[in-house]
């Protein structure tokens, strides 16, 4: 590479140094060589283990810390996102860009001046072509009109000087596609460095009924959105095997106070407000008793405290039923109250102490306490209710109440996450316009036509030159001139078998 | 004017008894799987949909095989339609598993292997009715085989899709893959064909055969030999039917005694073709070339014993473990790469002496270098847009399910990986007029990685992709 390329600036030494720049990046070459340069380093970034996906303990365990330390140094922990590699990915836009002005006006005047009457040397090196025996010019011309004619074609006569042809072409635009293809790919990459710049990402957990406006991006930082977002409900549907078939999620979008949107988001169907995407991501319980019911019967076993002579001898009355949250209180009479003091998702005991254990759902303990009003007989106490009954903390049976637990309804979150994408328009419109240029790169074919009456000068014999051309797919075309030569053979003995009301008829029009 | 006739007659003889043979073997096991489907009472269940489809490709294979040894036309009518026969078994077996799972059998590996194996079937006919490549099943059948007897080996109960899988964009971005993929496949059997009639050196063809089986055995030893000669394998759960965890992420691996010096004599063995081969180019010495050969066969032989003792080993019994006390069972389930890598590295052994013995004769059947060359471009002219929409669809997808289009995950970059070096070779033909030689390379490269990133990335790099 580097050899060929100083010969390259040394038969150009004459040129000045931006021009050899400009020349230099306009080069397939380089193009070829910094698209080996993102591959390999593309590749790097799959194989060594990526910073943030992978923890930091993981990293640790993988690598030695000088390793590591010289990774990190060189960003080679998060290569998609480092300053080279982004760097790199620039250099490349700049070489398509430059490429294709360079090559660009040349395949502009092709396009936009198409060659229409071809002159002898170019008749004399074009393949194929194919010369064909005729009486006269004009009969040539008109067989020429009439075969391109049969095959689907437009003729189109061209005037030069003294001369008369036959032109005929069919998807010029083909020669255009490659600089579609080129532009949509600038355009992927432009969206892409919007969403880059002026794009994030983050997540939000919202339980049942909660509002928030606080994202966590990637990076930790909160981003605060100027309106909320509240999760109404959200759910799981399972298969018979217990897989998750849909998460789903009623959002709610609170601006000014006022609900603005509402939607019931799933997998694949995200929530979008002013530019906010947010996606159904996760589903779980959050660990947290959302409400629990209990029944409460008096104490029979002990003399309830202020209840005096009403209650005895009456039929045990039918045990009430409360629904309590955390923190909540709830009278169970005059004097008692009950509240819902501690929840704990998995608890553990030790040294006559309630420890919360983790916060998965393992072993549940609710903690209750009743309460009764300090009242002329007895002071003021409380009796510590839980459930399961733990033997050391546990006072269920001294309580006045005999409280059982009857449901336990757990909270649940919704995992959304959000993402701000203003670029996306762009890569969207360049995926399309991709597909159309590709599709104009292989499957339109630019081919052309020209048939020229000539006149031999050794033997004195007009023929009608005929020659095609395409730029691809020569088979198919070759198969194609074929068909037209033999079209244009049969026009001309037709025109000669009906020649002289034919000719008198033609040069009359002439 | 005799001597010709005689020549004539003598394939057609052997031909004949070819095909019996073959039909013989099929109706012996589909005779045995009667009896065992009067037995269970079920015919069209899905195993045996594709044990049907098993022993049909197999007998294709045979045949094909048998046409591209020695030439006999009339293998190819018996051959195509044993191809039919496995085609409709296979459509079978994939209808019934769509009914079943209710989705297009694209979510796992075993259901992907079953779409491909399908595709690849459809290919085999269509190049051999329409572009008459009719040596192509000798080359795409033995695959095929492999795909059917992989799928019994990693059949999966039917799951559910989770909920980021039920997108249409899912289907869309699967079947855009599959095409493209077989369409690489394609060019890259094109690619090496035109090297052939490029006239390039069957003494190439032996040092890559032999380069690529050393590769092989080189990374299992590797990554797999254990101290005392043992051979690490993952180990495997034959209740949950799932590899065995130690902790989150890492599995659990069993040791199987004395397999691991099996491989590293297998190393040695398929090591020695290229080391004469060395030696005969640095020696200018012809007659080491001669050895080379030999030590080829006799490389395949050692290669079946490896096979078979890694089958018979690995498919049940309990092994001890490094990694923590006790026996633990593994499963060939547990190790398809090694399996599918030991079969291969048969597979091409057998292909290259099928070159070796049968040289002037593939010359005479497959189309000339030229129009080898052009259609491989064309081929990869259809998969390049393919790939395209295929990552555009994969995008679409990814956005609507994760919030961002573009994760930089390694089944991404891999895709996209690929997507450049067939870019590089569309603009090295279209622009440097690259042709030949050179271009059949990089379709061969282009293949290569196409492979990394359908297997390589799923079986060695972690990432969201875990589906496939």
């Amino acid at each position: 590479m580097a050899a060929s390329s100083s010969i390259h600036s040394g038969t150009k030494a004459g040129k000045s140094l931006p021009r050899r720049v400009w020349q230099t990046a306009a080069s397939i070459k380089t193009g070829v060589v910094l698209l080996i340069l993102v591959v390999i380093l593309a590749a790097a970034g799959t194989i060594i283990l990526q910073r943030p996906m992978t923890e930091a303990d993981d990293m640790q365990r993988a690598y030695s810390p000088q390793a590591l330390r010289i990774l990190d140094a060189t960003s080679m922990t998060d290569v998609f996102h480092a300053w080279w590699f982004l760097g790199l990915m620039a250099l490349v836009s700049l070489c398509i860009i430059a490429a294709s002005i360079d090559r660009f006006p040349n395949a502009w005047r092709y396009y936009s001046r198409p060659y229409k009457y071809p002159d002898a040397s170019f008749r004399k090196a074009l393949h194929p072509q194919k010369s064909i025996p005729i009486a006269d010019e004009e009969t040539g011309l008109v067989a020429a009109e009439r075969a391109i004619d049969s095959l689907g074609l437009k003729p189109e006569r061209v005037v030069r000087e003294d001369h008369f042809g036959i032109f005929s072409e069919r998807h010029r635009i083909s020669e255009m596609a490659v600089y579609i293809v080129h532009a949509s790919l600038l355009l992927i990459f432009f969206g892409w460095i919007i969403d880059g710049v002026y794009g994030w990402r983050g997540s939000i957990n919202l339980n049942e009924g909660q509002t928030s406006n606080e994202i966590v991006l990637r990076d930790g930082k909160i981003r605060t959105l100027p309106f909320a977002i509240r999760c109404d409900a959200a759910g799981q549907e399972n298969y018979k095997d217990g897989t998750p078939k849909k998460w789903w999620s009623k959002l709610a979008v609170v601006e000014g106070g006022r609900d603005v949107k509402t939607k019931e988001i799933v997998v694949n169907d995200p929530l979008l407000y002013s530019g906010v995407r947010f996606y159904q991501a996760s589903y779980g319980g959050t660990g947290k008793a959302k409400k629990l019911v209990i029944t409460a019967t008096p104490n029979a076993s002990i003399q309830p405290a202020g209840a005096g002579a009403a209650g005895i001898g009456l039929p045990t009355p039918a045990p009430k039923e409360i629904s309590l949250a955390v923190g909540e209180t709830a009278d169970l009479d005059a004097n008692t109250s009950v509240r819902f003091a501690e929840f704990f998702s998995d608890y553990a005991v030790r040294d006559g102490q309630v420890y919360k254990r983790s916060n998965e759902v393992g072993d549940p303990a609710a903690h209750l306490i009743v309460s009764t009003k300090g009242t002329s007989k007895a002071g003021a106490a409380s009796f510590d209710v839980w459930f399961p009954s733990i033997p050391e903390v546990a006072d269920n049976a001294k309580a006045p109440y005999l409280l059982e637990p009857k449901d336990l309804t757990m909270g649940h979150y919704t995992g959304l996450e959000v993402s701000h994408e203003p670029g996306q328009w762009g890569v969207w419109t360049g995926v399309v316009l991709m597909g159309v240029g590709l599709a104009f790169v292989f499957y339109v074919v630019h081919m052309r036509f020209w048939a020229v009456p000539v006149r031999d000068d050794k033997t004195g014999q007009t023929v009608l030159w005929v020659g095609g051309s395409t730029n691809r797919n020569r088979d198919a075309f070759e198969q194609r001139f074929a068909e037209l030569v033999e079209a244009v053979e049969k026009e001309v003995r037709t025109i000669s078998l009906h020649a002289p009301s034919e000719r008198t008829v033609t040069t009359a029009a002439s | 004017m005799t001597q010709v006739k005689t020549e004539q007659q003598q394939p057609a003889a052997t031909g004949a008894t070819l095909i019996v043979f073959v039909g013989l073997a099929i109706a012996f096991l589909l005779f045995m799987a009667f009896l065992n489907v009067v037995k269970s009472g079920n015919l069209l269940s899905e195993t045996n949909l594709l044990f049907a489809a098993l022993i049909f490709y197999a007998g294709a294979g045979a045949l094909y095989l048998g046409f591209g040894v020695t030439g006999t036309e009339s293998y190819v009518k018996f051959a195509s339609l044993a191809t039919w026969a496995g085609l409709i078994a296979n459509s079978g077996a994939i209808a019934h598993r769509w009914y079943e799972a209710g989705h297009p059998p694209f979510a796992s590996v075993y259901e992907m292997l079953l779409s491909f194996v399908w595709t690849l079937a459809v290919l085999t006919l269509i190049a051999e009715k329409k572009y008459h490549v009719k040596v192509i099943g000798t080359v795409t059948m033995p695959v095929a085989i492999v795909g059917v007897v992989l799928m019994q080996l990693l059949r999966t109960e039917v799951h559910p899709l989770v909920p980021a899988l039920q997108s249409t964009w899912l289907h869309v971005h699967v079947t855009l893959a599959m095409l493209a993929y077989a369409a690489c496949a394609l060019s890259f059997a094109l690619a090496m064909m035109f090297l052939i009639q490029d006239n390039m050196k069957t003494e190439t063809f032996l040092a890559v055969t032999s380069a690529s089986s050393v590769a092989i055995y080189a990374s299992i030893v590797l990554t797999r030999f254990e101290k005392w000669g043992g051979l690490s394998l993952v180990g495997w759960d034959a209740e949950h039917k799932q590899e065995v965890f130690i902790s989150r992420g890492v599995r659990l691996f069993v040791v199987i005694p004395d397999l691991g010096w099996l491989m590293l004599l297998a190393l040695m063995v398929v090591a020695a073709p290229l080391i004469l081969y060395g030696l005969a180019r640095w020696k200018k010495d012809g007659s080491y070339l001669a050895v080379a050969n030999r030590a080829v066969f006799v490389s395949i032989l050692l290669q079946i014993m490896t096979l078979v003792m890694f089958l018979l080993r690995a498919r049940d019994g309990s092994y001890p473990s490094l990694d923590a006390d006790g026996l633990f069972a593994t499963s060939l389930a547990a190790s398809p790469f090694i399996l599918s890598a030991l079969v291969g590295g048969i597979f091409i052994s057998l292909l290259y002496l099928l070159l070796l013995w049968r040289r002037p004769d593939l010359e005479r059947l497959l189309p000339d270098a030229t129009s080898l060359d052009r259609i491989t471009y064309k081929t990869i002219c259809l998969a390049f847009p393919l790939l395209t929409l295929m990552i555009a669809a994969g995008a679409y997808w990814a956005n609507q399910t994760w919030g961002s289009y573009w994760n930089w995950d390694p089944k991404e970059t891999w895709a996209a990986i690929t997507w450049l070096v067939y870019a590089g070779y569309l603009h090295m033909r279209i622009t440097r007029g690259w042709r030949g030689r050179r271009a059949a390379y990089f379709a061969i490269l282009g293949f290569g990685v196409v492979m990394f990133t359908f297997f390589g990335v799923t079986y060695l790099l972690p990432g969201l992709h875990a589906y496939a």
